[in-house]
């Protein structure tokens, strides 16, 4: 019976392993709707894995090896440099993604890939406060968090670089400091801080909001939007006057992917305006597609949280990628921080 | 006496189930949040249409299944050879291998796993998880296999091979029977600590290779879903029908 | 077993040993770089506090554990009871703290109760605190001192019988044979039912992260940290070298002591 047994789980193991080739695409949760990549399937016939992170350092820990087996995959700005200082990235060719004229004039020359040579930016979004409306006076900047009043009411994202961002931002210095007695001074801040909180969380402050434990988090773009989505007319979302951080998750193809064409395909579909509109449809992300946003509802189009104004934008800073000795010291930090 | 020892055992009892017991309910509940509204299957049917989780619970079958057979089969040989010729060194080792935080043995693996890849052209896949899954449950079969062995007559396979049968069928025919209900209760524990792992697995797996607890790390860190619940009754669920049988098949 | 074991820790050792990558990995030279920063007082402190909450978890266990051991070994139905200990381990690990959160947040089920019956004014904050990470470690490992004091505790009064019966005649209160006869002769189950707790405790990172909102380290955390976001693995590495080593030690005095792992 055992060696029945063996066999049988030695085939199915077998018939697990061997199954056809197909596109491996590794993406951020949340960021296609539930019927895009069963439409990609059928118009090309192909299958797709689609698999989700929820953090950088988990999807760079996976293709760092050069041999993971992932065709596309969506880094941060921060993320580019970095990945293609390791040779991890693939050229693209712009003559197969012919929907690329439809990406946003905003993000054709990104400060991390101007000639869009090896990612082509996806969704965007920055880091701002989420509270409820109830909360007396509304919060404009991100000192307001370090109020007292809130105790045990608000929650930090559980991420160095936007917690030391914040800090650094209400101290007046920039986000991407390498400054060791700037980097300090905003430790002590968030030293200070950190009593007041209920936690560090990041998406999971979506549903402490919504449900009213949390009065205040800091939070991301496309998570405000969702948790406002949720609770219709209680909760307000503020990009902060002294500053805050911007981000762009880009789609790029690795240099181990055997299915450059198919992976080509891939992008040029998800640029394609009908299919980025109903991705923002479904889940509430600020798209870097132009095409799509003309085809949304006015109301969408709209959103002051997804898409803000000139003026406001002009306060933010894109994260940077930390040189080795900066990244240490933060690193470090960090660690203060937590085990304080 | 008696009745306080009793009634304390009983909190205690509560304690511990009383937990999954609320999302069973609370899983069969029409509303998202925590007050009852009205009876409803919903999030089963969730559940069921969520195409990632449902391979995902594949993927952990199949991974489970094989490295059961895999360390059953190893465990049981280590066990009987640690019997044969004790090696103090070899019982270290192993209880080390038994109580090492997770997230050591798998950092280790992983570690193991790349440097050797350099050399093959592998990737992490199904195949690394696999292994990874037989490595940690082999110790737990050794330790049950052998505590078994610990109480078997020596003199008794001794017996039979003064009485003619031969090295093979007096192991076959006297020891090997006599280990059977500690090699089913060893497959069983494998089977669940390999169903349960997430750290390790999460750190070994490849493109091919999510399971269930590792999707179900991904939905709990986002936040409280019903679905959840109705993953977690599933599961108590069908592992007590499975250990039902498997007790059934112990007193055969 | 020395593919397994062996192997792997010899990578780790080696990893502990290197310098950094600049985006994780290791690289060249040799240094001692990693070892030294573990005597900073920041992370001996992260070590102690591991200590002190995986020994509070261990201590909170073998207290429960143990009268509960007790009222099974003399149950009519220890199967039974045996079984109720492990109903939880059936589902995932991951979800039996999962079913904390549920528990625990403010609008979590013990908050809402709570309300309703006007007990309380406004919830009590029970979710991401110290308390939640220990209840969490008692709740995940418990299981795993019961299993072995049970063993004992049925042993003892089995084999022992006599010696408990003698010394209750002798005029011992049942205090006194609880505490100076019992207790004593089911030591090797209680130094078991520690090891299986603490070490495992020592590493855990999960409870820590879910049910502590990330507010406070444990030590397994850090190392998670090290291959993640802080991509620093020979420091990692060091970390983990640490840390089995110090469970090594606990083993081998555990066992030296006496304790009865199977």
């Amino acid at each position: 019976m055992k060696r029945r047994s063996f066999l049988l789980g030695g085939a199915v193991f077998a018939a697990a392993c061997t199954r056809g080739p197909r596109l491996n695409v590794y993406n951020w949760s949340d960021y296609v709707a539930p019927g895009t990549v069963p439409a990609f399937e059928r118009e090309f016939g192909v299958k797709v894995r689609y698999s989700t992170f929820e953090s950088e350092e988990e999807m760079l820990a996976q293709v760092m090896s050069g041999n993971s087996g992932w065709d596309v995959v969506f880094p941060a700005e921060d993320f580019v440099g970095p990945m293609l200082k390791l040779g991890l990235l693939a050229p693209l060719r712009h003559d197969w993604i012919p929907h690329l004229d439809q990406l946003d004039p905003a993000f054709r020359m990104p400060p991390w890939d101007p000639e869009l040579r090896w990612s082509i930016p996806y969704m965007h979004g920055a880091t701002g406060i989420l509270y409820q409306k109830s909360m007396t006076p509304a919060p404009t900047r991100w000192a307001d968090l370090w109020d007292p009043r809130l105790h045990g009411k608000i929650t930090m994202l559980d991420d160095p670089a936007e917690v030391l961002g914040a800090c650094l931002r209400k101290l007046g210095f920039s986000l991407n400091s390498g400054d060791p007695s700037q980097l300090r001074a905003a430790n002590a801040e968030a030293l200070a801080q950190k009593p007041l909180l209920r936690a560090y969380l990041n998406a999971e402050a979506r549903d402490q909001v919504v449900a009213g434990d949390i009065v205040a988090a800091q939070a991301w773009t496309t998570t405000a939007a969702q948790a406002m989505a949720a609770a219709p007319g209680h909760l307000a979302f503020v990009l902060p006057a002294d500053g805050f951080a911007r981000f762009a998750d880009n789609v790029a193809i690795l240099r181990e992917s055997r299915r450059v064409e198919l992976a080509h395909q891939w992008i040029d579909y998800l640029l394609r305006p009908a299919v980025a509109a109903s991705i923002v449809a479904a889940t509430r992300t600020a798209t870097a597609n132009a095409g799509a946003q003309r085809l949304l509802p006015a109301q969408v189009r709209d959103d002051a949280v997804l898409y803000p104004p000139a003026d406001v934008l002009a306060r933010a800073e894109w994260l940077e990628p930390q040189p080795v000795a900066s990244q240490k010291l933060r690193d470090r930090l960090w660690t203060e921080l937590k085990s304080a | 006496m008696r009745l306080v020892l009793a009634l304390y055992a009983l909190l205690v009892f509560a304690f511990l189930n009383v937990p999954l017991l609320i999302l069973a309910v609370f899983s069969v509940n029409a509303g998202r949040f925590t007050s009852w509204s009205g009876f409803s299957l919903r999030w089963y049917q969730a559940m069921l249409a969520d195409g990632n989780l449902m391979e995902s619970a594949m993927n952990s079958l199949v991974i489970a299944g094989v490295s059961t057979v895999a360390a059953t089969l190893l465990g049981t040989m280590a066990a009987y050879a640690v019997w044969k010729r004790k090696s103090n060194w070899f019982s270290g080792s192993l209880y080390l291998s038994l109580v090492m935080p997770e997230i050591i043995t798998g950092i280790s693996l992983l570690a193991l796993f790349q440097w050797a890849f350099r050399f093959l052209r592998l990737q992490l896949g199904m195949h690394t998880v696999v292994l990874a899954h037989v490595s940690f449950s082999l110790a737990f079969v050794v330790v049950v296999v052998l505590a078994r062995l610990r109480s078997f007559d020596p003199s008794l396979e001794e017996a039979a091979r003064d009485l003619g049968a031969t090295e093979y069928s007096a192991f076959a025919r006297v020891t090997l029977p006599y280990m059977m209900p500690a090699i089913i209760a060893a497959a069983l524990l494998a089977f669940t600590v390999s169903i349960d792992d997430y750290v390790i697995t999460s750190l070994v797996a490849g493109i091919d290779s999510q399971t269930l607890p590792m999707v179900i790390y991904a939905m709990a860190r986002r936040g409280v879903s019903p679905v959840l619940n109705a993953v977690s009754t599933t599961l108590v669920v069908a592992l007590g029908v499975l250990i039902l049988i498997s007790h059934r098949l112990r007193s055969l | 077993m020395v593919l397994t074991l062996a192997a792997p820790l010899l990578i780790v050792c080696a990893y502990s040993m290197l310098s950094r990558g600049a985006y994780g990995g290791v690289e060249l030279p040799v240094t001692p770089e990693n070892y030294a920063r573990l005597f900073t007082p920041l992370y001996a402190g992260i070590f102690l506090r591991s200590f002190a909450v995986a020994g509070i978890a261990t201590a909170l266990c073998v207290a429960l554990g143990f009268p509960l051991a007790l009222f099974i070994a003399r149950s009519r139905r220890p199967n039974l009871c045996l079984a109720l200990v492990i109903l939880p381990f059936w589902t995932s690990f991951l979800i039996r703290i999962y079913a904390w959160i549920f528990l625990l947040r403010d609008t979590g089920l013990i908050n809402t109760v709570l309300l309703r019956l006007h007990v309380i004014g406004e919830p009590l904050p029970l979710l991401y605190t110290n308390g939640a990470v220990v209840l969490g470690l008692v709740y995940g490992f418990l299981p795993f001192a019961v299993l072995p004091l049970y063993a004992v505790i049925e042993r003892v009064e089995r084999q022992d019988k006599v010696l408990l019966e003698a010394a209750a005649d002798l005029g011992a209160s049942s205090t006194a044979v609880f505490w100076r006869m019992l207790v004593p002769l089911c030591m090797p189950g209680i130094r078991a039912a520690s090891l299986l707790v603490f070490v495992p405790c020592l590493g855990t990172y999960l409870v820590s992260d879910l049910l502590g909102g990330s507010k406070t380290v444990l030590i397994g955390n850090v190392i998670q940290n090290q291959f993640t976001a802080s991509r620093d693995w020979p420091f990692g590495a060091a970390l983990s070298i640490v840390l089995i080593v110090a469970a090594a030690a606990m083993l081998y005095a555990g066992r030296r002591g006496g304790a009865e792992l199977a």
